[in-house]
């Protein structure tokens, strides 16, 4: 698993050799075998059934937004199922590893894992769920819900769209090789320095996870880059500034955060990455390095990205409580303007990451300042949500559960929060558990918020609900383990647990660390009622089939097309006349008024140029960290060259004449977004095409 | 108000009917506007990270910035860069007029005058490496190196980008992609510019004062 | 402790939050027993901020539970299908916690000074009667040196002074970063390679205490534990004179052998006289001129290869 990589150094493999795969290593096998009947799980049904050729012509190579962002999910779900392995192995060490007296299994001296295998755990742990888990959910559902809010017939730039989904799954491939090739990192999510210096971390673990951060970081800038011009320039005519639905705001206001911060993380990494591959010395402590440098500049796109995670959760929690309260959202000016609030301050509060790292109580006093000054339209926000609900008419399906239980989570959060921004109080438990428990809370609210957008929205995209019956159950389930879970850590906080201890000192935390294992024990469980509200929902897709409006009480114009969403959207632009204009529309009796006629559209082709641009991106970042330089020059040259080849080419998409789009929306919906069925069923293709 | 019913004497339009218009080439160029506001955040992270390390405990022993910066002989890379924006700028006047062998032409003197620029720079790194200057000697080194190289890099990209374009302009001509194309080029290859001017004016000018 | 002022009336109005906070049996949450001047203060502000911000949070908190129950489908409770925006209520949404954020912006200004690492106010540094301990702490991959300058004598992983004079800690790294922490005594500071950081503390009775490093540092960072120990007066003399006359010496030459990185299961403390005055400095100046104290293969691969049996036990 360790490799040095001052070790032998090949041509062909650079640093790697056979040395570097860890298959002595229990818990490997195990993960190994895991993930090998998953991926024959996943890969036999495909091969059996033939579908590779539509997987690749209907997935692989898709432009459409609506595929990229379910694609971005099930990434992102998938990364979470890892995320949460990772949750589990971590509870159960430190349960395990408790006192002097506890027992050593497989190579440990206590518990079951060895310091360095602990800790490349939470640090992936941290960096799956924050990067690979969290940003492509919430990014997913942008792709997804935006075009359709804003009555959009696609992104502005589909191709690139692509790019961005294939090079953040290249990123969590990465983080996934390192699982099985070599070793991950042990320095935390955030890089500590000057741990991750080559001195101190001499194997390839800080390498995986610098490129896999810095490669998907790309796919996440080139991402808000599209948002913005999409909500920009792609509006249907009437979709004024002050009609915008509040998901599209808080997407944009996210958007912009990650187009502004993105780049400053990779700057960080990549002077991280001089150190480590040319020996300068940026972050040394010696020979003129300023550790402190890399510190401010993670915490400045760091700080910067928990809002990016947090503003679109905000977001669905504010389409979901006012469906589910048939109310419109209390206070639409003042929630726009909290979102950019806390999105302008966002900036300038990082230093909080590191009051106790001797900055003077001036510069101090100040971060603390300008950190709760966040919790001021934080809290507009929470009154407006209150507010919804007041006078409403409640109901609570799966989603509102979510979103009801998104606000406690929030409330919480905020109030520690605001604890550790007061120096006099960080002090005391800054690298705690506390710190951790605080963070759980915020982050869970964003897993809240992204359960009940999925089952929001799953109707929408798929034709046809999710089982309540089970979805409830996935939702209580979980929430009790999330209690369970957290407040036992806040109390061990008080009683003084750091973090990242691989190794517990203190008997009297037992009781209070068997409570968080009784925690994830509910997680487990929530997993497998989660695949069994799957399976069911499946199963009775036909008996569940969705109406274009499934909830009855929708506001916004995504649900004002069919049911699952046509591969062109609306099939005629829909004019906006109303803030929530599909409540507008029953309101004077026009929702179920379809358009008088159709005309020509006009449609992006599928390119497989995204894909490739992918793959020669994993070579790329393969390379680098094992120090394959052909590999590395080769998949360089290769991207370089592709992008030049796609420059040159002239891809004029197709047409749908009147006439087919006639047919196309007097057929019912058939069930699945996929284009190739309509146009199967209608031998089109030809006849449209240029 | 968010919702109210129809007046008796409105006229609703619920569907647009007709293309609706996105002009794509603007929408292309605000899309490159927003690329190049990351890439100036990627200079501006690159500067802080040189306005911390350009500190006399930063060089570790080794040279300063006073005694490495030569602004004379940078001037002339200036002179480069900016004559290349020039040529450039001279490209999209003619394009405008249409003149695709004029646009040619200046997009090829663009080029030369970048690879004069680079030329430079180059000699410039070697006279540094020759005199032990290297960047692993330390802080301040790294710092400054990086700095300027990561310029350098997005130069050789631009000139690359100019091949492309001479090329595709001779070979498609002035087709709208392709005019799209070259004015986000020219937003490149004058954003470089004006970096590499930052770069004068925060490395080179503030060295010597 | 310094007069804080409206503390008892801040005293008064929390009782309400205390209990709920610390339970019944309250032992094992150090933090809520807070030993030395300045842990009392972060105690004290924690308290006004939980304090005040439960103010808003409780109510907050309650009325989305009542709205949830009471505003059901099933309950027929009013209904407003339109009402959607109230100027009085926006106001106030901004308004109060604006008015709480100033309060609350404060009192962490005051308190930051107070128990500023670097010099805090709670604590007289200047009373030439009782002036200050001074203790340069060092750490190395994965231990803690405590050395006393004033006395040219050093411990590993054993801090001891004595109880009711202010202590002021230097503080720096051989390796790589750590988070000097004694809960319920001293507060949190960076220990960073390099760098010196200050930090500072008084405990005005005798007792025992845990410290450690809050700040992962790599494969024995679970281990890295000292102890500390508040000693009468006299007691520290004793000790003082005791550890002077050891015969295990400090030179540089010997730090750098126990700087080499080790695993100190138990924090097993070591003692030693001698100690030349400019040692901290010394290590400082070679972190900065690239000293680096390489990691042997095995402690990276995995620590099983240590003894790790034989832990400090669990009691504090
Ligand atoms: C988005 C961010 C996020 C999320 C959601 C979580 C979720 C969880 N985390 Fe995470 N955590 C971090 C971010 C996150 N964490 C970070 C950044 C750190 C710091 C790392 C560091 O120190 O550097 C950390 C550290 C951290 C620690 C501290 C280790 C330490 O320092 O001592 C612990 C310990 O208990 C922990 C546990 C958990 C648990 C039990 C969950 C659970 O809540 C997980 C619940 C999830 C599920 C139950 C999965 C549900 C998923 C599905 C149902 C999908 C399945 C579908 C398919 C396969 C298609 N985390
Ligand atoms: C989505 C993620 C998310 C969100 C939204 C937040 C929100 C906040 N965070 Fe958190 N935070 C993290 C994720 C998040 N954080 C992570 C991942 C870390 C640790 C990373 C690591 O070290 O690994 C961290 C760490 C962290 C620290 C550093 C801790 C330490 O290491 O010592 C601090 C300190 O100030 C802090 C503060 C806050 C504050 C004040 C808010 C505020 O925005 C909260 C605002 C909300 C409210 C206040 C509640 C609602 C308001 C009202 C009901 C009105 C009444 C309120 C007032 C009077 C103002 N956070
Ligand atoms: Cu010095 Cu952080
Ligand atoms: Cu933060």
């Amino acid at each position: 698993m360790f490799v040095h990589l001052q070790g032998p150094y090949s041509f062909l493999f650079g640093r790697l050799t056979l040395a570097s795969i860890p298959y002595d290593n229990a818990i490997i096998q195990f993960a190994f075998g895991f993930a090998a009947i998953a991926a024959i799980l996943v890969v036999a049904p495909v091969l059996y059934y033939r579908k590779i050729p539509y997987l690749f012509r209907e997935w692989l190579t898709t432009v459409d937004h609506k595929k990229i962002g379910v694609m971005y999910i099930i990434l992102g779900l998938v990364m979470m199922f890892r995320g949460f392995f990772d949750g589990l192995m971590i509870r159960t060490q430190q349960v395990m590893a408790d006192g002097p007296h506890s027992a050593g299994h497989l190579e440990a001296a206590h518990g079951y894992l060895p310091p360095a295998h602990f800790d490349q755990i939470y640090s992936s742990h941290g960096t799956i769920m924050i990067i690979f888990a969290a940003t492509p959910i919430l990014t997913g559902l942008g792709n997804i819900i935006v075009p359709l809010q804003i009555g959009a017939r696609d992104m502005a730039f589909p191709t690139l769209n692509a790019i961005s989904l294939w090079l953040t799954t290249v990123g969590a491939a990465l983080v996934m090789a390192s699982l099985f090739i070599g070793d991950f990192s042990t320095a935390g999510w955030v890089g500590l320095i000057p741990l991750t210096e080559l001195d101190f971390s001499p194997s390839s673990g800080v390498d995986y996870w610098m490129w896999a951060i810095q490669i998907s970081s790309v796919g996440t800038t080139l991402n808000a880059i599209n948002v913005i011009a999409t909500i920009v320039a792609m509006r249907a005519p009437g979709m004024r500034w002050t009609r915008l639905p509040i998901f599209t705001w808080t997407t944009l206001s996210t958007s912009i955060i990650g187009l502004t911060a993105f780049p400053i993380l990779g700057v960080a990494l990549a002077l991280l990455g001089a150190d480590r591959y040319l020996g300068t010395h940026f972050y040394t402590a010696g020979l003129g390095g300023n550790l402190m440098l890399y510190t401010n500049l993670f915490w400045i796109w760091g700080h910067p990205e928990v809002y990016f995670l947090v503003l679109p959760a905000f977001g669905i929690i504010s389409e979901v409580i006012p469906a589910f309260s048939e109310k419109p959202l209390f206070g639409y000016v003042t929630m726009v303007a909290a979102t950019f609030a806390i999105a302008g301050i966002s900036w300038v509060v990082w230093l909080h990451h590191f009051f106790t790292m001797g900055a003077g109580p001036l510069v101090n006093s100040f971060f603390s300042v300008a950190t709760m000054v966040v919790g001021i339209p934080t809290g507009v926000k929470v009154f407006n949500w209150l507010f919804t609900l007041y006078r409403g008419r409640l109901t609570f399906a799966t989603p509102m559960l979510w979103a009801v239980g998104a606000l406690f989570l929030l409330l919480i959060g905020g109030l520690t929060g605001m604890m550790l921004a007061i120096p006099a109080v960080n002090y005391t438990v800054h690298n705690s558990v506390f710190v951790i428990a605080h963070f759980h809370c915020m982050v869970l609210l964003i897993v809240y918020a992204a359960f009940a957008a999925v089952s929001f929205w799953w109707p929408k995209v798929f034709g046809f609900k999710l089982d309540e019956t089970t979805g409830k159950l996935f939702f209580w389930s979980f929430s009790i383990g999330t209690i369970l879970l957290f407040t036992a850590m806040f109390g061990l906080g008080f009683m003084g647990e750091t973090r990242r201890l691989d190794y517990l000192y203190n008997t009297q935390w037992f009781p209070a660390l068997v409570i968080e294992e009784i925690g994830v024990g509910f997680y487990s469980l929530s997993v497998l009622i989660f695949f069994a509200m799957l399976f069911v929902s499946i199963r009775d897709r036909v008996k569940n089939a969705a109406s274009a409006d499934p909830w009855g009480t929708s506001r916004t114009l995504e649900w004002l097309t069919h049911s699952p969403v046509p591969f062109y959207n609306f099939a005629v632009t829909p004019h906006v006349n109303s803030r929530d204009e599909l409540s507008w529309r029953y309101l004077n009796n026009l929702a179920a008024t379809a358009p008088e006629h159709f005309e020509e559209i006009h449609m992006p082709n599928n390119t497989p140029v995204p894909l490739i641009i992918g793959a020669l991106a994993f070579g790329f970042g393969f390379g680098l960290t094992w120090r394959i330089w052909w590999m590395t020059g080769f998949s360089l040259l290769g991207i370089i060259a592709v992008v030049i080849y796609r420059s040159f080419a002239r891809d004029k998409g197709y047409h749908l004449s009147a006439e087919v789009m006639t047919q196309l929306e007097r057929e019912p919906p058939l069930g699945v977004i996929a284009e190739s069925q309509y146009l199967s069923k209608h031998p089109l293709t030809g006849a449209g095409a240029h | 108000m968010t919702l109210g019913t129809i007046g008796a004497d409105e006229k609703v339009v619920l569907w647009q009917y007709g293309e609706v218009a996105h002009d794509m080439i603007s929408t292309k160029t605000l899309g490159f506007w927003l690329y190049m506001l990351s890439d100036a955040l990627v200079f501006a992270g690159l500067f802080a990270a040189y306005g911390v390390l350009d500190h006399s405990m930063n060089a570790a022993n080794g040279p300063t910035e006073a005694q490495i910066v030569h602004p004379i002989a940078a001037f002339w890379q200036t002179l480069a860069v900016l004559t290349s924006v020039f040529a450039y700028s001279v490209a999209t006047v003619a394009v405008k007029h249409g003149y695709r062998q004029l646009v040619v032409l200046c997009v090829l003197a663009a080029i030369l005058l970048g690879m004069v620029f680079l030329g430079l720079e180059f000699s410039d790194f070697a006279d540094l490496y020759a005199h032990g200057a290297t960047p692993q000697v330390s802080g301040f080194l790294s710092a400054y190196f990086i700095l300027i190289a990561t310029h350098g890099l997005h130069m050789a990209f631009g000139i690359l980008w100019l091949l492309v374009m001479a090329i595709q302009v001779s070979r498609l001509g002035l087709t709208a992609p392709v005019v799209a194309q070259l004015l986000n080029l020219r937003l490149f290859w004058q954003f470089q510019a004006a970096i590499w001017v930052c770069v004068y004016v925060f490395v080179y000018l503030k060295g010597v004062i | 402790m310094p007069w804080i002022p409206g503390m008892k009336l801040r005293t008064l109005l929390l009782t309400a939050v205390v209990p709920l906070l610390s339970g019944c049996s309250t032992a094992s949450f150090r933090l809520f027993h807070p030993a030395g001047v300045v842990s009392s203060i972060e105690w004290h502000y924690t308290l006004i901020d939980v304090g005040v911000m439960s103010l808003l949070i409780v109510p907050v908190t309650i009325m989305i539970a009542v709205f949830v129950w009471r505003y059901r489908k099933s309950r027929n409770a009013r209904y407003d299908p339109t009402w959607s925006h109230s100027l009085g209520l926006e106001l106030a949404m901004w308004g109060i916690p604006f008015l709480t954020v100033i309060f609350l912006g404060y009192e962490s200004y005051r308190s930051t000074l107070l128990v500023n690492p670097y010099g805090p106010a709670a604590l007289n540094y200047a009373d030439a009667a009782n002036p200050p301990l001074q203790v340069d702490v060092v750490t190395t991959d994965w231990q803690w040196v405590f050395i006393y300058p004033q006395y040219g004598i050093a411990t590993v992983d054993d801090l001891v002074v004595p109880a009711g004079r202010p202590v002021k800690l230097w503080l720096t790294s051989t390796s790589v970063t750590n988070d000097f922490f004694i809960p319920g005594v001293a507060p949190m500071i960076d220990v960073m390679p390099g760098m010196r950081t200050m930090d500072g503390f008084q405990v005005n009775v005798p007792g025992s205490f845990e410290g450690f490093s809050a700040d992962f540092s790599g494969a024995g960072f679970s281990w890295m534990q000292f102890s500390t120990r508040i000693v009468a007066k006299p007691d520290f003399d004793k000790w003082v004179a005791a550890t002077q006359a050891s015969s295990n010496q400090l030179s540089y030459a010997a730090f750098t052998k126990l700087a080499e990185p080790t695993v100190n299961v138990g924090a097993k403390p070591a003692y030693f006289s001698q100690v030349p005055s400019g040692l901290f400095m010394d290590v400082y100046n070679a972190a900065r001129a690239g000293t680096v104290y390489a990691i042997p293969e095995q402690l990276k691969i995995s620590t099983s290869s240590v003894d790790y049996t034989q832990g400090r036990d669990g009691t504090n």
